[in-house]
């Protein structure tokens, strides 16, 4: 079994506690059972002044950052519903599909994180509290939110299609003899193997074929629903 | 502006007036939860309220209000046993909540899809008075070694009340809170009170650096004794549980304050603003170098 992170890294976390002990004194860095949390007060900060403030926990997997930290607002202001971004099940917040944020050069930086994601969310948790809506839109929920984001970043909009780039990135060597993931049925060297090369600079293997997990889960879920499958799975 | 005037200001942030919006949320759900238990239990509990607001201790940012109900010493209208009662009032509390079982008390939440466990900040205890006195009591212990506890809210209140250190009580509350440490709030509050007793002429800052001095320099736990029950409560595993935390937090603060002063701990004192949080919010997302949009995985 591999060893946590922390474990294998204490200078990490040590630079993790020394950064929030800077930007964010109220959070505390805690190993609980071989576990790291950040629990405390968070700040939405605007222009150097607190607007609003939190009570969270934030969890750091033992394959942090490989993982994205898992936040709960645990002060019981969020209500654990959907629609505010909360699974009810667990309170756990979903603030944004987890491989959007891996493949962020800086998705290793726990402040990167705290700076962006989380106050994002909190930002949104404030006006939709106060009636608006989420000030950068929402991701529909569950399958549909999962093709939206990988879209984005694979520049397609049909769920086959992505599906099949998906397939392709999570390989950990490229072929130019396969058939090309766009549908053309031509040689992938013939047609779109430069836009695949672009993708695995910023998509490793790894994070695809998490991807690959996420929307066979999720699509497992919807096909109970469906007399069809969403997606065919490349043989 | 100094240390004192400073601190003080920050309590005034922490203030709730009456007619805020929290305050008037906890009065609409202490006039429910009368409402459930008069319903299932007619007119025989004696309800009385507790918790920050009556001893004074009330922060913005960590506010709670217990309403016990007590049955009388010979009733059995909710129940014969603790357990019972417990487990009776629970059930009729469902009725309008989403009840988070604690050790004694049962934890208020919303049960309807927009509001599903947000925290109404109210605490219900049910027990039983051990005697016609209407006084002591006894309450059920949820999952703890002991079923029963005798405890007496009057004494407690009292106790908080005429400390004469409520000030420093409420900051050292906001600290707790802000860092996120998990020790009870009551005996948090015994342990300032007990730390403070020759203190109280002493200015807020000295008291307040008094308190993490001591908890700073005490390798085991400070021992505390509960006011409505000295030999019968024994707080240790508690206060033993949350004594590293404390520690190394109180020492850290005290390091704050030597390297970078006080508003490193309790943050800048916010001039009044005439646009509301949501607007100023709304001005800040304007800003957001990286947006992105949240997702649920439940569709």
């Amino acid at each position: 079994m591999i060893a946590p992170w922390h474990e294998r890294n204490p200078v990490v976390l040590k630079a993790m506690k020394a950064e929030l002990a800077t930007h964010y004194p109220d959070l505390r860095v805690i190993v609980e059972r071989g576990i790291v949390h950040i629990r405390g007060s968070f700040p939405v900060i605007d222009d150097a002044e607190v607007l609003d403030r939190f009570l969270i926990e934030v969890t750091l997997a033992t394959d942090y950052p490989d993982s994205v930290p898992v936040l709960k607002e645990v002060g019981g202001r969020v209500p654990w519903h959907e629609d505010r971004h909360v699974i009810p099940g667990n309170g756990e917040a979903c603030l944004i599909v987890p491989e959007e944020w891996i493949i962020q050069p800086n998705h290793d930086s726990i402040l990167a994180f705290l700076i962006g994601p989380v106050r994002n969310f909190f930002l949104g948790q404030i006006l939709v509290e106060s009636g608006n809506p989420w000030p950068f839109g929402e991701r529909s929920h569950g399958l549909p939110g999962l093709i939206e984001a990988y879209g984005e970043i694979l520049g397609t909009s049909d769920g086959h299609t992505l599906r099949r780039y998906l397939d392709c990135l999570s390989r950990e060597a490229l072929k130019g003899h396969w058939e090309c993931p766009c549908g053309s049925t031509k040689r992938l060297r013939d047609c779109h193997l430069n836009k695949v090369k672009s993708l695995r600079m910023i998509i490793l293997p790894r994070v695809a074929q998490q991807a690959v997990n996420r929307l066979d889960k999720l699509s497992e879920r919807q096909k109970k629903n469906s007399a069809h499958p969403i997606f065919r799975r490349i043989e | 502006m100094d240390t004192n005037e400073y601190l003080q200001s920050v309590l005034s942030g922490q203030s709730l007036d009456d007619d805020s919006t929290e305050l008037k949320e906890l009065q609409t759900h202490r006039a429910e939860v009368e409402k459930l238990i008069r319903k299932s239990f007619g007119s025989v509990p004696i309800i009385r309220y507790g918790g920050s607001r009556a001893k004074g201790t009330i922060i913005k940012e960590s506010y709670d209000l217990d309403i016990v109900c007590y049955l009388p010493s010979d009733s059995n209208a909710a129940g014969e046993t603790l357990q019972e009662i417990y487990e009776n009032v629970r059930n009729c509390l469902r009725n309008g909540y989403y009840v988070e079982e604690k050790t004694s008390a049962l934890r208020l939440k919303g049960n309807s899809a927009d509001n599903y466990r947000r925290d109404f900040h109210i605490d219900v205890v049910p027990g039983r008075f051990t005697d016609g006195d209407k006084s002591d009591c006894f309450i059920y212990q949820n999952g703890a070694d002991k079923c029963r506890m005798k405890t007496n809210l009057d004494v407690h209140i009292a106790h908080v009340n005429g400390s004469s250190v409520i000030d420093a009580i409420r900051l050292l509350k906001l600290w707790k809170t802000r860092k996120g440490l998990r020790v009870k709030q009551f005996v948090f509050e015994l342990l300032i009170i007990d730390l403070l007793d020759r203190k109280k002429g002493e200015s807020l800052s000295t008291q307040l650096v008094h308190v993490w001095e001591e908890i700073s320099a005490s390798d085991n736990p400070i021992h505390v004794e509960d006011p409505a029950n000295p030999s019968g409560n024994n707080l240790t595993e508690t206060m033993k549980a949350a004594w590293p935390e404390l520690k190394s937090e109180a020492t850290n603060t005290l390091d704050t304050i030597k390297w970078s002063g006080w508003e490193a701990v309790f943050g800048a004192v916010a001039a009044a603003k005439s646009a509301t949080i949501a607007e100023r919010a709304q001005r800040a997302t304007a800003f957001v170098s990286a947006p992105n949009k949240p997702w649920c995985p439940k569709g």
